[in-house]
């Protein structure tokens, strides 16, 4: 029974599988599942490149990291539970070349046991022979990243200038196990030995830098360890297994994946939209052949059967394609986002293609099949009587289907229900804007007189709720992709457009308080522009109004952030010019109490106004004052700003270093160098450097998302190529009749082709123009910057939606001029 | 007995009234009997052709097909009961677009689920050739004339050797010399296989061909 219904489906499809309905069917599923297996594909790349790094993710079986010294307890504690130990202290430098080249550093000065776990790859030139390293810099050597060497111009064995010493290049690191993965690391590695950490003049009290201790040792031993380590109180102490990864790629990834989750779920709703249309045709021709098999004894169930083959077998052969497609797309992705996670990412495995399949599923499931079951109930006697009314599938059935289809679908794809079902509903309201705008803009055209585009307008006016459809869908891919390149260009541009030309270039800290009154008079001997020096404590919140952070649920995820890590404080005794309060009063009535100034926005992050109290563990004293003012700070100024600013009073007896923020002219790399020669511990950071890294992230990022926005626009085409066809019949008969009247076939193809002009025009404007209001709404309102209408948006929209539509249109209707008019009016099609 | 119809009455209810379309319909057809059934255009003989064959319910009334009494069965059923025993040629020759002629007319053997007497596949050849269509079998119905389409719809209808054909005016959209072939056809294999005919046309001299002529005015047989 199987084998006969599997055999008359199986026939079915494969000789209606050229018909243009199956076609549109077909390739709406292969683009959602390639939108989804390309992201899929791409998310397990990385995914797994971090499964197989995650044994020495962290170079050990656990490890303590904090922003002060490691208290000696811990490594008593270590030492009696039989675990290896070995330290790790990170901060950044700067280092200078004999060629006066200087290149911000990240350094890492690591124990002589390092790595605990994994191994630490080493090579002579770049990309050459790798050795594994079998031991730490040895005592006035380095190691560097080759990003280092490239930058600089360096090779092994060259010296380069780093702090008090100068030191020899002995290696390039090949492969780092607890840094590679490192998304978003701004400067690149150089490697040293603890043992020279003392002598290098680069660490004082108060300096920047972040101590590790790498734990390593029998899985009994160290979970002991864990649970004396959470029991404890260390404050400022953070705790990170093998287990729970590195948090920063993590969420770097799964942002990533929401992100294109969210431009791939846009895709698969337009192409739901054409397996939706796709299906009203062929429904009706289903209806045709279940009546005509159950008139010669099929029963319902042979025919839902038949259906339900022929569905599986369309819903297969798109995944094969749609995962082909997908899997190749995946490597745009990685080329333009792969380095962020991983040097090299290693081959997917096949558990995206389970997605493709499960979308491709329920896309059929929700969008094909409620209207294919109503084909099965069309009364038998359909055969006799053609007039009969035809089984309409039940609007709440489809509709319900489709949104619990399209709900999964959009959960599953940013793995967030919540995200998802906002998802839905917003792209829903967005569908909905643009397809009232195209009934406006075609109420509008249809006015028109114009003897040229007649038969086009005419078009227009008969079928208005098919090109409304037309144009929102196709306008919706357009949207995002012109959006996109607001975002790479206009807004990119009006931000860095309103930095001032003498805007400060390199923030300098580490500046020690000794030499303080030094480093100005060396910037006002070079007569460098600069800020004043702004003393920076590392503190930590711990209540707010008696109450600790740690217990308060905050409205705000970022004040959540906030009030979890270390953040920096500043003590000031008279108000700065570029700072406004704006509630309170500057240090009020007694300078000599503690008291604390908030910035405006951080206060409403961390929930807290004028008269709370605010304690801070600074080492291992605290301070607790009350909130007397809030300050307004401009923070695109790159001056040296604070969220808290504290009164002296109470502060200015802590271990702080000092920051400030300079702008150099000209000869940059040489004041770098003198710098540094004269003032080893401090780091000159160059902010166009770290925009320009900034931007880089941000650009990228678009370009990514904007390539899988490539699938919405062609999932949008399809729409337009579905819809025309569910007018098919009607362009059949006026072309038959056309032509019998004597019409040309050039004559059909021009109007044909000003129809589909006028389609792809109006969804061209419409696009452009949502693009550059959001784009002046975004930059405007949001930023406050100053927005410049940028015409080429609409030349490139206008001509983009022309050309796609144009395309798409006279694909579709190219059988209704090919078809011979006495086959129409006999009607054998 | 093939048929019987026992006071047969089918009507519809529109928004504003409620339409007889047959009134009161007696008939009986035995195994091999030729019966026309003419009438105007709207007299109701294609709804009765519906309701003999199981295509439609009567509104009250009995009908049996091949002992079956219909009106206790349900759509399933019905189609049941047709599988492989009644074959159907339609005015607008009713073939699938997407088969090819041999495979409309393997159709209704393997819905029928009939494999002996040789392959569904050769039954369904050598029904097309008896047609004259041997060289026409992997033609789709696009590709073929309105008189071959029409054959393969008769071949279709004979292959699976039904008891009763049912016939709704099956010339009605050919040409006459091209309509006479095809009923000459369609009688020939009916006699050859000893086929009961209810053929429904408002054409006098081919219902002049049949052993009986039953006449349908408003929804009455006369």
């Amino acid at each position: 029974m199987l084998q006969r219904d599997f055999g008359l489906a199986w026939r079915q499809l494969r000789r209606e599988f050229r018909l243009s309905e199956y076609l549109v069917l077909i390739f709406a599923l292969v683009l959602s599942v390639a939108a989804v297996t390309s992201v899929g594909f791409f998310a397990n790349r990385v995914e797994r490149a971090m499964a197989a790094q995650a044994a020495t993710l962290l170079a050990a079986d656990a490890v303590i990291s904090s922003p002060a010294p490691i208290t000696s307890e811990i490594y008593d504690r270590a030492a009696e539970d039989g675990l290896r130990i070995t330290d790790v202290t990170e901060f950044p430098s700067v280092v200078l070349t004999d060629e006066g080249e200087t290149g911000l550093v990240s350094v890492k000065a690591v124990g002589s046991a390092y790595p605990l776990r994994g191994d630490l790859k080493l090579s002579q030139q770049l990309y050459g022979k790798e050795k594994t390293a079998t031991d730490v810099p040895t005592s006035g050597t380095v190691w560097i990243d080759p990003r280092l060497a490239g930058r600089l111009n360096v090779v092994v064995g060259d010296q380069l200038v780093f702090g008090d010493n100068e030191v020899t290049i002995a290696s390039l690191i090949a492969f780092e196990p607890d840094g590679s993965v490192d998304a978003f690391q701004l400067a690149p590695r150089l490697m040293m030995s603890s043992d020279d950490l003392a002598d290098s003049g680069l660490l004082g009290e108060g300096s920047r830098a972040r101590y590790r201790l790498l734990l390593a040792g029998d899985e009994s031993s160290v979970e002991t360890f864990v649970e004396w380590f959470e029991g404890t109180s260390f404050p400022n102490m953070r705790l990170q297994t093998v287990e729970e990864g590195r948090p920063a790629v993590r969420s770097a990834l799964i942002n990533a994946r929401r992100f294109l989750g969210l431009a791939a779920a846009v895709a698969v709703l337009l192409s739901a939209a054409a397996v939706a249309l796709a299906a009203r045709q062929i429904a009706e021709r289903d209806m045709n052949t279940g009546s005509l098999m159950r008139t010669f004894g099929a029963t319902g169930k042979t025919v839902l059967r038949v259906v339900l083959i022929r569905l599986s077998l369309i819903a297969l052969l798109a995944t094969v394609v749609g995962c082909t497609v997908g899997y190749l797309a995946q490597f745009g992705l990685s080329a333009l986002l792969g380095q962020w996670f991983a040097a090299e990412l290693p081959a997917p495995n096949l558990t995206p293609l389970f997605g493709g399949l499960m979308c491709a599923v329920l896309a059929l499931l929700g969008f094909c099949l409620p209207t294919l079951l109503r084909a099965i109930d069309t009364p038998v006697l359909q055969v006799l009587r053609r007039d009969m009314p035809v089984a309409k599938p039940s609007m709440l059935l489809a509709l319900s289907s489709a949104l619990i289809a399209l709900g999964l679908l959009l959960a599953w794809l940013t793995r967030d229900w919540k995200l998802g079902l906002l998802m839905l509903v917003a792209m829903l309201i967005v569908i909905g804007i643009l397809t009232v705008i195209s009934r406006i803009l075609i109420a509008l055209s249809v006015r028109v007189k114009s003897g040229y585009l007649r038969r086009a307008l005419e078009s227009l006016r008969r079928r208005p709720e098919s090109v409304s459809l037309q144009i929102a869908a196709f306008s919706v891919g357009l949207l995002a992709i012109l959006l996109l390149t607001l975002v790479r260009n206009d807004v990119l541009g009006a931000w860095q457009r309103q930095i001032p030309d003498d805007a400060p270039n390199f923030f300098l800290v580490n500046i020690q308080p000794e030499e303080v009154s030094s480093v100005e008079s060396f910037l006002s001997a070079r007569n460098v522009q600069n800020d004043a020096l702004y003393p920076m404590i590392r503190a930590r919140l711990e209540t707010i109004n008696g109450e600790p952070v740690v217990d308060i649920k905050f409205d705000d995820r970022s004040g959540e952030r906030f009030a979890e890590r270390d953040f920096n404080l500043s003590y000031l005794q008279e108000q700065r010019p570029d700072n406004k309060v704006i509630a309170g009063e500057w240090w009020g009535s007694d300078p000599s109490a503690p008291q604390f100034s908030v910035e405006e926005d951080f206060a409403k992050d961390i929930g807290v106004g004028i008269g709370d109290e605010l304690r801070f563990r600074i080492a291992d004293k605290v301070v607790v004052g009350e909130i007397t003012n809030l300050r307004e700070v401009d923070w695109e100024s790159f001056a040296v700003n604070f969220f808290v600013v504290g009164t002296p009073m109470g502060l200015d007896d802590k271990p702080a270093t000092f920051v400030s923020s300079v702008y150099v002219a000209d000869k940059q790399g040489e004041f770098v160098r003198d710098l540094v020669s004269e003032f080893s511990g401090v780091t000159a950071i160059e902010i166009g450097t770290m925009l320009k890294r900034v931007t880089g992230i941000i650009e990228r990022a678009a370009l990514a998302v904007q390539y899988v926005f490539l699938f919405t626009m062609l999932a949008g085409l399809l729409v337009l190529w579905a819809s025309v066809l569910a007018s098919r019949r009607e362009r059949f008969r006026e072309a038959a009749i056309l032509r019998t009247l004597g019409a040309s076939r050039s004559y059909l193809a021009s109007s044909t082709t000003r129809e589909f002009a006028l389609i792809g025009l109006l969804a061209g404007l419409i696009a452009s123009s949502v693009a550059a209001l959001i784009g002046w709404v975004v930059i405007e309102r949001v930023m406050e910057l100053s927005y410049e209408f940028n015409l080429w948006l609409w030349v490139i929209g206008i001509f983009a939606g022309m050309a796609g539509v144009l395309i798409a249109g006279k694909l579709a209707t190219r059988p209704v001029l090919n078809q011979l008019p006495i086959a129409v009016l006999q009607s054998q099609v | 007995m093939i048929i019987s119809a026992r006071e047969v009455c089918k009507s519809v209810s529109t928004e504003e009234t409620e339409l007889t379309i047959l009134e009161n319909v007696n008939l009986d057809l035995a195994a091999g009997e030729v019966l026309a059934i003419v009438g105007p255009s709207g007299s109701g003989k294609s709804t009765l052709l519906g309701v003999l064959a199981g295509l439609d319910s009567a509104s009250s009334g009995t009908v049996s097909l091949l002992e079956q009494r219909l009106h206790d069965l349900d759509e399933d059923g019905r189609a049941a009961v047709r599988a492989g025993a009644v074959g159907f040629v339609f005015q607008s020759f009713q073939l699938l677009p997407g088969l090819s002629a041999l495979e409309n007319v393997m159709l209704p053997l393997e819905l029928a689920n009939i494999s002996e007497a040789g392959s569904v596949r050769q039954r369904s050849m050598q029904q097309l050739a008896d047609v004259g269509l041997e060289h026409r079998l992997g033609h789709l119905p696009a590709q073929l004339s309105g008189g071959e389409q029409q054959r393969v719809a008769v071949a279709r209808a004979f292959v699976s050797t039904p008891k009763v054909l049912f016939a709704d005016e099956p010339t009605g959209n050919l040409d006459r010399a091209t309509g006479d072939k095809i009923i000459d056809l369609m009688f020939r294999l009916r006699a050859e296989h000893n086929t009961a005919l209810v053929l429904v046309t408002h054409d006098e001299s081919l219902a002049s061909r049949c052993d009986r002529v039953l006449s349908m005015n408003d929804g009455r047989l006369q």
